[in-house]
């Protein structure tokens, strides 16, 4: 693994998230600079594959989803789809060759903040090679 | 509505192989009903072929678009605008989608990003049931509202065969029996006697004994 590369993390979180107003938002995107994209969603629910996809097409070596712990969403189950959509994405960029773990969701079990979750994610993709996918001279 | 599921994605990537600017035609019908070939996973399959051929170093291009219905060359017609830049059509319509661009447009290779499954229905969200097989020969009145021919896995006109159990078909036991079905139904509008009836065998030339079916209507037509 190239040891200077910088992973790119798209993160779609529930607004829900604690600690996730704009202004922790922006603090975040300070800290990380290019490295993050942080998308607010109303729900877990609201994430689609092809948004995932789309992420990971044009600027993501991994996208990850922060939703609400099991029996906590507002709407019931936004959550529980939105694990459902994550797997079917896996599905989709696993029969091209890109590793399952690029993508991946988060169900915020201890209620951690939006700050806390962006660092255990970036630890835990930051063995992932570059994808692919994007050009090696971003 | 006809429902359909995406091809294995190597099964289109081989498909796709000599052409590099491809256009994925979607259609906004009973495909998309069905989450196989509507806007959203048009949009899906552009992307995942796109990154596959990055990652295998291929330079391509591919658009998507999604029309109303491929099956109706009105809502196809408005391609001849674009198709001259295409070295070929990806389309996630059903067989006749995919057949009627073909005919419209004669000089561009049309590749199927689904197969065909059957003509059904929605039954919750995910979840497609067949419950028509197009005999030409509707016996849905006779039987309740339940087909027999489609949902009967003896396909018995003459039913039921005795083999169920609890409800279930003794072929599989997730499948309601339709005979229980149509008995149920028949008894709650005090209609039982239509199964006095001997059915007799279906005459399959309504279906496809004769080649290809067409309907004229000239009262439709220009």
């Amino acid at each position: 693994m190239n040891e200077k590369h910088k992973q790119k993390l798209a993160l779609f979180y529930c607004e829900r998230t604690p600690k996730s107003s704009e202004q922790d938002k922006q603090s975040l995107e300070q800290k990380y600079g290019k490295s993050i994209r942080l998308f607010p969603i109303p729900c877990g629910g609201r994430i689609e594959p092809l948004q995932i996809l789309r992420a990971l097409e044009e600027f993501a070596d991994a996208a990850y989803i922060i939703a609400c712990p099991k029996g906590k969403c507002r709407y019931f189950e936004g959550n529980l789809r939105a694990k459902k959509r994550v797997q079917r994405a896996q599905e989709i960029i696993k029969s091209i060759g890109l590793e399952g773990e690029r993508l991946g969701i988060v169900m915020n079990e201890h209620a951690k903040s939006l700050a806390r979750q962006a660092e255990e994610i970036m630890r835990s993709i930051s063995h992932l090679c570059p994808s692919p996918v994007l050009s090696p001279h971003r | 509505m006809i429902t359909a599921e995406q091809k294995p994605i190597d099964e289109i990537r081989e498909m796709i192989a000599p052409y590099k600017r491809i256009l994925a035609l979607g259609c906004g019908s009973c495909v998309a009903e069905c989450a196989a070939g509507g806007e959203k996973e048009t949009a899906m399959l552009a992307s995942t072929l796109r990154m596959a051929a990055k990652i295998d170093g291929r330079d391509i291009l591919i658009h998507e678009k999604t029309v109303d219905r491929q099956c109706v060359k009105d809502f196809i017609l408005p391609l001849d605008d674009i198709i001259d830049q295409y070295d070929a059509v990806l389309s996630l319509g059903c067989g006749a989608g995919v057949q009627a661009v073909a005919e419209m447009f004669p000089a561009a290779p049309i590749i199927p990003a689904l197969n065909t499954e059957f003509i059904g229905e929605t039954r919750d969200q995910g979840y497609w049931v067949e419950n028509c097989v197009g005999c030409g020969d509707c016996m849905l009145y006779d039987f309740g509202g339940i087909c027999p021919l489609t949902r009967c896995s003896k396909h018995l006109l003459n039913g039921p065969c005795g083999g169920s159990r609890d409800g279930k078909c003794e072929v599989d036991p997730e499948v309601p029996c339709a005979w229980q079905l149509i008995i149920e139904r028949l008894s709650k509008f005090n209609a039982l006697d239509r199964l006095e009836n001997i059915y007799q065998p279906k005459d399959w030339s309504m279906k496809q004994g004769l080649g290809p079916r067409n309907i004229i209507r000239e009262d439709q037509q220009r």
